[in-house]
């Protein structure tokens, strides 16, 4: 696995969970999580709401205390970093600003907390396409706006990891076009970046790995085409005009057969040649043979089915 | 803990005080509390005069101005509180532990910021209300009783420099333990005056003790005056007033530490 050899090669900046483990009340937000996040890729992470997305990142770093288990980066817990902004670069909660206070001015006083040179602060802010917004109260920003305020503050540092919670909500089509190109463009630059997001068909685009989990739980942490491509989520859809009589033939055959429309079944379990043998074999025509990737969507509604929170108490994840 | 850090993490705090409009209402709330308060207290100290026909001399400018500190106090304490409050009610804590994770250096940070500045604001507020006070009363209507002894004055407006910083950072260490405006807010009424004029007003000689010892009657000591407000004398003097002041900010800000480095945030 390549992305495992780079994150050999860069251990450093490498975000590591072990057995963390949050509890609020008698709830487990956290429930024993162990991952690695590696450099130079982009990974999703996944889940329903309530799931503990949010608390996670906030674990890692160092804003809640974990009820067990660690969470390190570069192998030392965040407090321990100098100058963390220059080494991680988060954004969890856009709106969480003074509202009095201009983005610039919100800038100014990290870049003066962590040593960082008060030019990256213009950079930044014309990185992210706020150049005419600087003087502005955040209290008067969108949530869009907000939001790539949240993300040139994540960038001040020009740090190797970068934590996103959610980074495109309220963000309008450009906005998300230009989140996802920066995702993908912070990678390729080896960077670590771990983003969640709720939207499984953004991580689909954005991510190269993935890490879903419900209810705290670690559910799956594997990259984006093994989730994608799993046998009972790929199915051989076929186009006939003798549906019924296929229909009857494949089940025969012990392959499900989902009947879509008149003339359309979807078979799972089988590869697509079986499926055009078996019905070359019964002489029935066919006027579509081809396999249909699942989304991410799908593989994620599967994955999640058992653990979807309902009535979750916690908005934010 | 490493000074380089700490300087920064000052120079973060020093750019967010002076980045919003809250800090100067408040300021300005507080010049005009003391010009306001001082002129009526020291009015009201001349008339009486005036009335009893006391002759000789007169009270120095600046001491209306060291009772109308119990009043003025009050908009520094809001602008000390808002500086921790608001940052918790936002959110924005997160964006301060992120980029300054240990929790004593940003307590320190804000600390260094608000002590000094509130010394400042202290100095001149109380400079700019001893002049209003000596201009005014200096008038032949109200008699003429007020002085201006400059190097009695200069010592006047030190402490009261001192003791608004000091009740400032102690206000600093309530809001972060308490972390909401209002309950701040309220616990430091309850401290700077509630509490102290209940105890008093029990008359328990065991209470007024107590009493005499809160950041209230603690400050009055250590700016010099010398009775309460039972009418009898101090039970001690300046120094051991400023001991008290220090002991009441050293345990709100242990207090607030403890609940920073605990707690989630």
């Amino acid at each position: 696995m390549v992305a495992a050899v780079v994150g050999c090669l860069a251990l450093a900046d490498v975000i590591s969970l072990q057995g963390l483990c949050k509890r609020y009340g008698d709830r487990m937000v956290v429930d024993d999580l162990s991952l690695d996040v590696r450099p130079g890729t982009v990974t999703g992470f996944l889940g329903p709401n309530g799931a503990g997305k949010s608390t996670t990142m906030r674990l890692v770093l160092g804003l809640d205390h974990p009820t067990a288990g660690t969470a390190l980066i570069g192998g030392v817990p965040y407090r321990e970093i100098r100058n963390p902004l220059r080494t991680v670069g988060a954004m969890l909660d856009a709106r969480a600003l003074h509202p009095g206070r201009s983005g610039y001015a919100h800038l100014m006083a990290l870049a003066r907390s962590n040593g960082i040179a008060r030019s990256r602060v213009a950079e930044v802010l014309e990185q992210v396409g706020m150049a005419d917004a600087v003087g502005k109260r955040a209290g008067g920003l969108s949530l869009g706006m907000s939001q790539r305020l949240g993300i040139a503050g994540a960038l001040l540092g020009d740090p190797e990891v970068l934590m996103f919670d959610e980074p495109v909500n309220g963000l309008d089509l450009d906005g998300v076009r230009w989140v996802r190109h920066l995702m993908r463009s912070l990678a390729e630059e080896g960077r670590t970046v771990f983003v969640s997001s709720h939207l499984m068909s953004e991580m689909q685009l954005t991510a190269d790995h993935l890490v879903v989990i419900g209810r705290g739980r670690l559910i799956m942490d594997a990259p984006l085409a093994e989730v994608i491509g799993r046998d009972s989520l790929t199915a051989v859809v076929v186009r006939t005009p003798h549906a019924a009589d296929l229909s009857v033939r494949l089940s025969g055959a012990g392959i499900t057969v989902e009947r879509l429309g008149e003339n359309e079944l979807a078979a799972t379990g089988a590869t697509i040649e079986r499926v055009g043998d078996l019905a070359y074999e019964a002489g029935i025509r066919l006027h579509e043979l081809r396999t249909r990737e699942a989304s991410l969507e799908q593989a994620y509604q599967e994955l999640t089915a058992s653990s979807v929170e309902y009535g979750a108490r916690e908005s934010g994840g | 803990m490493r000074t380089r850090e700490l300087g920064q993490a000052v120079g973060a705090e020093w750019a967010k005080l002076w980045s919003v409009r809250s800090t100067w209402w408040c300021l300005a709330g507080a010049v005009v509390l003391m010009v306001m308060s001082a002129l009526t207290l020291g009015g009201a100290t001349a008339t009486d005069m005036l009335r009893d026909r006391i002759g000789g001399t007169g009270f120095p400018a600046s001491e209306p101005v060291i009772s109308a500190t119990s009043f003025a106090q009050f908009a520094l304490v809001a602008l000390a509180m808002l500086v921790i409050t608001s940052e918790y009610a936002s959110g924005g804590i997160r964006s301060t532990l992120q980029a300054t994770p240990i929790r004593g250096r940003v307590i320190a940070a804000k600390a260094l910021v608000v002590g000094p500045v509130m010394f400042a604001a202290g100095v001149l507020s109380g400079a700019v209300a001893t002049g209003v006070v000596y201009t005014v009363l200096s008038a032949d209507l109200f008699g003429g009783y007020v002085a201006l002894p400059p190097a009695e004055v200069a010592l006047d407006l030190l402490r009261v420099g001192v003791f608004f910083a000091l009740v400032s950072v102690m206000t600093l260490g309530v809001g972060t333990a308490v972390r909401s405006a209002a309950g701040t807010l309220t616990v430091v009424f309850m401290l700077l005056m509630g509490l102290p004029l209940m105890l008093l007003m029990t008359g328990v000689s065991a209470a007024v003790e107590v009493s005499l010892r809160m950041p209230l009657f603690a400050g009055l000591a250590f700016m010099g005056s010398t009775d309460n407000l039972t009418g009898g004398p101090m039970p001690y003097g300046a120094g051991e007033g400023l001991l008290w002041l220090l002991a009441w900010t050293v345990a709100a800000v242990a207090a607030g530490h403890v609940v920073l480095r605990r707690r989630d945030a």
